[in-house]
């Protein structure tokens, strides 16, 4: 399907001094930044290395197919509420698979966390029956990698807009993309209500830069691949920047089933299924896992050995626990003019009033709120009008004639508490393709959780009414039974009791294990985590090769 | 892409001079208009490769209650039931038991609706509405619908949507480049800016 670019080639042999394992979001942060530091890698991605000229605006192949994501035959699930419930075999999350993970096929919203998302529970207090806790490290040892994330793979947005923003050291370096009809009613409606709607940080580029093509408009962000490039995923930056330094490979169809130790513990590579399903054992010095934050966390399970007989580096026993999913309340409604936001980008306009609901409410959360279409044709035509429109018939023809380019939503995305229920763990009978243990799904929403979401679903359709909507509507908020965000299942600690990375992420238990993507989360933020995930990576790129220079791995 | 084309959207940009402020330069527009033409699969004519006739009739008539031909054309012009047929055959052959499934469902809940009747296709219109009707909330109901909707909104590329007929009626363009103002309101905006 993919013919791998030129690039530098190594031998399973080849004991490299990086082996990296899942190149999608961090992962390929994490090639790029080691190889221009002068370090031999290889990365590993279970998908495919796809050119963006490969890129189709198909909407039923691309869903039907799995062309950019796990596919469900291949990679089955299983998913319960609760350890008491049986998990039952069903798609339970989904994430990117392919070079570039899943900022191939994201929408775009590039958020920053706020100083308050490191230090919430010592401001707020903890919560019982939850593992809310601080993260280790601060908005301020983050800062720098935000504006390197922002500025190396090229944001539109403008800084200052949003009175609630965190510091910041340098601006946006592309101003915001044009609004569309869907951000300026957002803007008038909230503006009403008295809050602070602004353009919204999108990594989607507004003007060339580096070499990379502007935005055409063509509406096809959310759930496709940018074959104009000017999505700044790391597929026409990252990667082909790892792989000019002459020092990286990036070695698609590669799926890992095993880490593998050597007699003192330390890791010594990977054994991965290659495209033709044979075995290979990639050696490396230090392994970096990059896989998401479901798939990180399976590995290290998978990766059970007589040293680790729970799992790879989970002497603290909280490897697959603290899933985090982050919840995405809607409604939408109908205006008397068109909008047709079909065209551009999903989102131009946002607010964060509620990044930090008043606990008077009785309830911990908070969230950030957007103005979007969020369908293409055929979903619009499945799911995307209001409940009470007619559903088939000529009723229903007239219903979508009219209503298609008349119609936005509000997306909400709520903060999720860390639960250690809530987890990621092997299934004791399903076996996926390769015949490893399928994953399985453990989650069910804290009260608090969907307490948030329903506020910030009342603050939307409060907002849409403000705007002038004709018709509008609310999805209910129910418990998520599936997941997109995956956060938080090898959370970053100081105390190797409670956590399973240091700050540097490396393992507790094995100096030469690194762990860097959304499992390393401690919280789950407000619902964009891809900018955290990132600048992570960034992060741990530099204290990876500090440690390296000086001989400590 | 030929270069009486590229030349044509390359002055067509340039004598818009806010297009190169919203990043839409020459070069963009013809990159995005190369990629945007995909070829529409014409299935008109051509046997059957999942469907049986009988299958395909019964079908047909769901797709068409759901999309009528009315004052638009509906689900029998925009060839949906040619989009079935080239997707359960080439892009998810494994669905093929669901839609079976889901069609056999159809013609028992035509049975129950008149007992006489040998197929969902055989009852009258009114019938069909019946029984569609009895089975709204199913399974079955769902995935019929969610195919025939996907013919019908779909790529062209798939055999269905044949002639754009689903994008005409939404009011969907499919040049897949726009310039701002996208929308009414938008150019509200701009107005009051300017």
């Amino acid at each position: 399907m993919s013919a791998t670019p030129p690039q530098r080639r190594y031998r399973v042999t080849d004991n490299v001094d990086f082996l990296i394992i899942g190149c999608g979001a961090s992962g390929s942060v994490l090639a790029r930044e080691l190889s221009r530091n002068g370090f031999s890698v290889v990365a590993l991605e279970q998908g495919p290395w796809l050119d963006r000229s490969q890129f189709t605006h198909d909407e039923y192949r691309v869903q039907a197919q799995n062309l950019l994501t796990n596919n469900p035959q291949k990679q089955p699930m299983t998913f319960r509420k609760t350890p008491n419930d049986k998990a039952v075999k069903q798609p339970a999350l989904v994430y990117g698979r392919m070079v570039g993970g899943g900022t191939v096929h994201f929408t775009a919203n590039y958020w920053r966390f706020h100083e308050i998302d490191f230090i919430e529970a010592s401001k707020k207090g903890t919560i019982p029956g939850t593992g809310f806790t601080d993260w280790p490290i601060t908005y301020a040892d983050l800062e720098p990698y935000y504006t390197k994330a922002e500025w190396d793979l090229g944001v539109s947005g403008l800084a200052g807009a949003s009175p609630f923003d965190p510091p910041r050291s340098k601006p946006y370096p592309l101003p915001p993309m044009p609004v569309k009809s869907s951000g300026v009613l957002f803007e008038q409606g909230a503006r009403k209500l008295g809050y602070h709607p602004f353009p919204a940080p999108m990594a989607i580029l507004s003007q060339s830069y580096q070499g990379r093509l502007a935005c055409a408009h063509c509406g096809f962000c959310m759930g496709f691949g940018c074959e104009m490039g000017a999505k700044s995923s790391p597929l026409p930056t990252m990667v082909p920047q790892a792989v000019a330094t002459g020092r990286c490979e990036i070695r698609p169809h590669s799926y890992v089933r095993k880490i593998e130790l050597d007699a003192t513990g330390r890791a010594i590579g990977a054994v991965y299924f290659d495209r033709n399903g044979k075995q290979n054992l990639q050696h490396a010095k230090a392994v970096i896992v990059s896989s998401n934050g479901a798939e990180t966390a399976r590995l290290l399970l998978l990766s059970q050995s007589n040293r680790f007989p729970h799992g790879l580096a989970n002497s603290s026993g909280v490897v697959g626990k603290y899933l985090m999913f982050n919840t995405d309340p809607l409604c939408g409604a109908t205006f008397e003019h068109e909008l047709n936001e079909y065209k551009s980008i999903q989102v131009t306009r946002i607010l964060h009033d509620f990044y930090e609901i008043d606990p008077k409410h009785g309830f911990y959360g908070g969230g950030g709120m957007d103005g979007r279409f969020l369908w293409t044709p055929i979903s619009y035509g499945s799911a995307g009008m209001s409940p009470r429109a007619p559903k088939w018939g000529s009723e229903y023809k007239k219903a979508m004639a009219r209503n298609f380019n008349r119609t936005m939503f509000i997306a909400c995305h709520t903060t999720s508490l860390p639960l250690e229920n809530n987890s990621i763990s092997l299934d004791d009978t399903l076996k996926d393709a390769w015949g490893l243990p399928a994953m399985r799904v453990t989650y069910k929403d804290h009260p608090d959780d969907l307490k948030t979401g329903q506020f910030l679903l009342d603050r939307g359709m409060e907002i849409l009414d403000a705007a002038g909507a004709q018709d509008r509507w609310a999805f209910p908020v129910e418990e998520t039974t599936f997941g997109f965000h995956l956060l938080g299942t090898c959370r970053m600690g100081r105390d190797p009791k409670s956590s399973v990375i240091n700050l540097d992420h490396r393992t507790h238990d094995v100096a030469n294990l690194f762990l860097c993507d959304g499992s390393s989360f401690v919280t789950s933020g407000r619902g964009q985590p891809t900018e955290t995930i990132q600048a992570l990576a960034f992060r741990a790129s530099d204290r990876i090769t500090a440690l390296a220079k000086k001989g400590e791995i | 892409m030929d270069n009486t084309r590229r030349t044509f959207l390359a002055q067509a940009a340039a004598s818009l001079g806010l297009l190169y402020l919203t990043g839409l330069t020459p070069e963009v527009l013809a990159q995005a208009h190369e990629h945007a033409k995909t070829a529409p699969r014409d299935l008109d004519g051509q046997p059957f490769r999942f469907f049986t006739p009988q299958q395909a009739a019964d079908y047909e008539a769901f797709a068409v209650q759901i999309f009528p031909t009315d004052d638009t054309p509906g689900a029998k012009e925009a060839n949906v039931v040619r989009f079935v047929d080239f997707a359960l055959s080439e892009i998810e052959p494994q669905n093929k038991q669901d839609f079976t499934t889901a069609l056999e469902a159809l013609n028992a809940q035509a049975k129950k609706t008149a007992p006489q009747a040998t197929s969902f296709a055989a009852l009258t219109s009114a019938q069909q509405i019946e029984a569609m009707k009895a089975m709204e909330k199913s399974d079955a109901f769902g995935t019929l619908k969610f195919y025939t909707v996907a013919g019908f909104f779909g790529d062209p590329a798939d055999g269905g949507n044949k002639d754009k007929i689903g994008w005409k009626l939404i009011g969907f363009e499919d040049s897949f480049y726009y310039a701002p103002p996208f929308g009414w309101y938008d150019g509200q905006a701009m107005k009051e800016k300017a």
